[in-house]
């Protein structure tokens, strides 16, 4: 057995990043056991919403630090994001609950309800851990399987963030004190950023899967955080689907070159990190006995099998274009997280509509674009646009930086800079892009490949400023629709939640979708994509994935969805017209 | 000494760039306020999504609140007393307020710093 990289003499602090479903939690709980099992003391620290740390070593563990008895030296904790958000609201808007009126109360809260809330209090949480001495003196190594973004790091490290009504309790504009609710004192944040930054006591696995997009996002992350003295970084591939399988059917080998060659074109900035491939495993990564074979690098003789495990009967998406058909025009949007394929099911909506006749206009902020670009033009009834997210954000970013920031100070400015790079800006930007086109959905169908968060959408409404600004680009005269109530329409608005069937991305898009009901707005239908289960198979290892999907697929029909359909992985991409329509059903 | 109070309405992040539109008047208020500040006032600006409790302690922001709504701030009060609700004072308010000697002096931008308020 070879050691892997990313354990060859581990710091004392080791966090694991990468997007919902990678496997983060599963590699750094079986990171944990290792190192505990070498005999050292070892703390766990789990943030993940699915949260089955517990579940794995068949424990409640919760908010505090809880021994785990079945490995000797080791000892967990679960942080719920969720939870400490609320908290945190609790403390700011707590005291003047019942004291002021109800509708002020419930807007204080939505303002401290966006995803950057979320990140602040959770890491509010870690900094004890990374410098409260009595708290973890004992342990040799505490794991995370999760690192807090670039975003909330530099945030921290502004002075402007911590000035203005923070100090004096007064201040300027451009001064609001973001982290006036975090309890511990600034140079608590300084020493827990500093022994980030320290190459000594941290390192930072990156994690990913063998798919060009995902490579892409870590590559990115791995320049933000470079970019701030996270210097440490190793690279973890995971779920690779072996060689050996490849021979047992023509998906498995379509998945084995598809991976291959994702992993020959890795990003430039990716290939200085020391790396280690970790190969799909034919097993449930539940319980002490699977999460040791996990970071075994011994390749397992692959099993010639003989069964055949049939594609499961569901609504295909072609079923569910049906329903959206029958209204003749209005605005459907795909909502979902990075890499779950909105911008693919969002072309295969357009192109079912444009062959039943109708009128389409797809529009996406595709950034490779070439799923997009060979549409163009192909269909009589289909026009296709993109927006390019990083062009309308950078638009965007400059008129308020020349307007507001203006009569700034350096450190207000700072501020402004970098609250002008959190992700909601981007999605602001890029939905204020997208609503010059929505209009059109009163006459034809508008398929969009994103739609902004509830809350993004409850503070736009709240200020006022969409109303102002949706009268201003109608002219006065004109009886108009905000975009709030257009959304909140069924009959105008379909919102398609997409997901893949495993655990982490269904609990995202449960989130997605109760932060739209926040906001009035009912996601119509589910999407489940890049199903094995929906294709018939005889290799073991995707044998056993499709059986694996069959409990999410189960959740998602009889917990989440109003409707749904299962969207099958395809062997080859799903580029132009034919294999697009093979996504949603024909054959 | 005169103070004034300031009680804005709640940003969404820290700095208000959440919006579709940049409140430019917000813009030219903080110029404003630096100047009067610069020429010995006494100016103090509550956050409703920071400070609540500021918003709550004081009677009168509280009744405001009861009676027109978050939507209505801000609300600017001197000596403790309503002296302006639904925008910001221009700067000629403001040297009015606390007897600014020499507040024939031009306003920085336009006539009322950069808002449409005049």
């Amino acid at each position: 057995m070879t050691e892997l990289h990313f354990l060859d003499h581990p710091p004392r602090f080791l966090f694991f990043t990468g997007k919902g479903g990678v496997g983060k939690t599963s590699i750094a709980c079986a990171t944990a056991i290792q190192l505990a099992e070498a005999g050292r003391q070892v703390l766990l620290v789990s943030t993940d919403p699915a949260s089955n740390v517990g579940q794995v070593f068949g424990i409640r563990i919760g908010n505090q630090i809880t021994p785990i008895a079945a490995v000797a030296g080791l000892a967990a904790l679960e942080i719920d994001p969720q939870a400490a958000a609320q908290a945190y609201r609790d403390r700011i808007v707590g005291p003047v609950r019942g004291v002021l009126p109800e509708a002020v109360v419930k807007g204080i809260e939505e303002q401290l309800s966006g995803a950057c809330t979320t990140e602040i209090a959770a890491f509010d949480e870690f900094t004890a851990l990374l410098t409260d001495s009595t708290l973890t003196a004992g342990y040799d190594h505490i794991v995370f399987d999760t690192a807090p973004t670039g975003h909330t790091i530099r945030l921290l490290q502004l002075p402007g963030a911590w000035t203005g009504f923070l100090d004096a309790g007064k201040g300027d504009a451009s001064c609001l004190g973001p982290l006036a609710g975090l309890e511990k004192q600034r140079s608590q944040y300084k020493e827990a950023v500093d022994a980030l930054a320290d190459p000594q006591r941290s390192r930072l696995i990156l994690v990913a899967r063998a798919q060009q997009s995902t490579l892409r996002e870590v590559a990115r992350t791995h320049e933000e955080l470079d970019a701030i003295g996270l210097t440490q970084q190793y690279l973890v591939v995971n779920g690779i689907l072996p060689e050996a399988e490849a021979a047992q059917d023509l998906l498995a080998t379509a998945i084995c070159q598809r991976e291959q060659r994702a992993l020959a074109e890795i990003p430039d900035v990716l290939k200085t990190l020391s790396l280690d491939l970790i190969e799909l495993k034919p097993f449930n990564l539940v319980g002490l006995a699977a999460l040791r074979q996990l970071l075994t690098t011994d390749l397992l003789a692959g099993t010639v099998s003989e069964v055949t495990t049939q594609a499961i009967q569901a609504p295909n998406l072609a079923k569910l274009v049906d329903d959206i058909a029958a209204d003749g025009h209005g605005l459907v949007m795909l909502m979902g997280k990075g890499g779950v394929g909105k911008t693919t099911l969002a072309a295969a909506v357009a192109v079912e509509l444009a062959q039943r006749g109708l009128p389409v206009h797809l529009t996406t902020s595709d950034p490779a674009a070439n799923l997009t670009e060979t549409l163009n033009g192909v269909l009589d009834n289909l026009t296709v646009s993109r927006i390019d997210p990083h062009a309308e954000t950078e638009r965007y970013r400059q008129h308020v930086l020349e307007s507001k920031g203006a009569n700034l100070d350096a450190p207000g400015r700072a501020l402004l800079e970098e609250d002008l790079r959190s992700p909601c800006t981007e999605e602001i930007a890029v939905f204020q892009a997208f609503s010059r086109i929505i209009r059109e959905a009163g006459k034809k169908f508008v398929v969009m490949d994103t739609a902004p968060t509830g809350h993004t959408l409850l503070l736009l409404d709240a200020t006022g400023a969409y109303h102002r600004e949706v009268s201003r680009q109608m002219g006065s005269n004109t009886h108009y629709l905000t975009p709030m109530m257009q959304l909140q329409d069924p009959k105008q608005t379909k919102v398609l939640l997409v997901t893949l069937a495993e655990t982490t991305p269904v609990l995202e898009a449960a989130n997605l979708q109760a932060d739209l009901r926040r906001a009035g707005i009912e996601p119509w239908a589910w999407v489940i994509n890049n199903s094995v289960a929906a294709t018939t198979v005889h290799s073991p290892l995707l044998r056993q994935r499709a059986a694996n999907e069959l409990q999410e697929i189960d959740a998602v029909v009889h917990q989440y969805a109003p409707r749904y359909a299962v969207v099958p992985l395809l062997r080859e991409d799903p580029v132009g017209v034919e294999r697009l329509l093979e996504l949603a059903g024909h054959h | 000494m005169t103070t004034i109070q300031v009680f804005d309405p709640a940003l969404c992040c820290s700095t208000g760039v959440c919006g579709v539109e940049v409140d430019q008047q917000l813009v030219g208020f903080s110029a404003d306020v630096d100047w009067a500040k610069q020429n010995g006032a006494i100016i103090e600006r509550f956050n409703l999504a920071q400070q609540p409790m500021a918003f709550a302690e004081n009677s009168v922001v509280k009744a405001f609140l009861e009676r027109s709504g978050a939507d209505a701030l801000p609300l600017i009060l001197v000596d403790g007393e309503v002296a302006l609700a639904g925008r910001y004072p221009n700067r000629t308010e403001l040297a009015r307020w606390t007897d600014i000697a020499g507040s024939a002096e031009k306003p920085a931008s336009g006539c009322c710093s950069g808002s449409s308020c005049c």
